[in-house]
């Protein structure tokens, strides 16, 4: 097992990192490229949640990303400083015709996030929230 | 109109509007907004996607934002050069049905 940290202040400019790193790493566990592409959205996704919502743009709180490379996964820990976040909304989100004009066209992140990894998993405290992803390399035996 | 994230091609009653940042994303967000406020469409404008790498919600909320303008104007928006994921993606959150694709053979017969 192997592991990857990064750790970023918690502006949005610095989300392309991670998601570089990602991108890397992807590759580096031998993800074909869609699924390393599925993998950089549910990262960036996560982490611009943790940046918004766990430490609410506080630019000298940090985002810490673990890496963790296993022999037939790639987990992505992503864990923010805030104080936890409540009952996260994962389900299906689409545009809705009704609310084009209102401008409320947040909301996917979570639902694009839940659909394009394997399994995830959140927990929150008044001391921060993880949200971990995970990737199966399904060529494994 | 040209700037930093849109570049501005015209021919007949077609708009192309090539987006030039590789990222739609959070942080490109803001210039991608204030261009579908300030470019002017035609009846049929055109997002090409072709040197876009990566799109997020951030991003597809941006987008919205050229949805909203083409409805209010009567205009036809349309999608052109997005990659095979972008186009899972719009079909997860069913921004294809507000923006569907165009292919760049179908402007032909307006130039």
């Amino acid at each position: 097992m192997e592991r990857v940290l990064v750790n970023i202040p918690s502006d949005p400019i610095f989300e392309r990192v991670v998601r570089a790193s990602a991108n890397e790493l992807g590759q580096v566990i031998g993800l074909p490229p869609e699924r390393i592409e599925d993998l950089k959205l549910a990262v960036s996704e996560a982490v611009n949640n943790a940046i918004d919502h766990g430490n609410q743009r506080e630019v000298a709180k940090l985002v810490e990303v673990m890496f963790v490379l296993d022999h037939d996964k790639l987990e992505v820990r992503i864990s923010d400083q805030g104080h936890g976040v409540e009952q996260p909304d994962f389900s299906r989100r689409i545009i809705e015709e009704q609310n084009l004009d209102s401008g409320m066209h947040r909301g996917f992140g979570l639902y694009l996030l839940s659909a394009l990894v394997d399994d995830y998993e959140l927990r929150s405290s008044q001391h921060g929230t993880v949200l971990t992803l995970r990737l199966y390399r399904k060529d494994m035996p | 109109m040209n700037n930093d994230v849109i570049r501005r091609e015209e021919f007949g009653n077609v708009a192309v509007l090539h987006i030039l940042s590789t990222s739609v994303d959070t942080s490109s967000a803001a210039a991608i907004e204030a261009s579908a406020t300030l470019t002017d469409m035609r009846p049929i404008t055109v997002l090409d996607f072709g040197n876009v790498a990566f799109i997020n919600s951030a991003g597809i909320s941006a987008l919205l934002k050229f949805v909203v303008s083409a409805r209010k104007a009567g205009n036809k928006l349309f999608a052109m050069n997005v990659s095979p994921h972008h186009q899972k993606i719009f079909k997860m959150v069913e921004m294809s049905r507000f923006m569907p694709t165009i292919e760049e053979r179908d402007l032909a017969t307006y130039r």
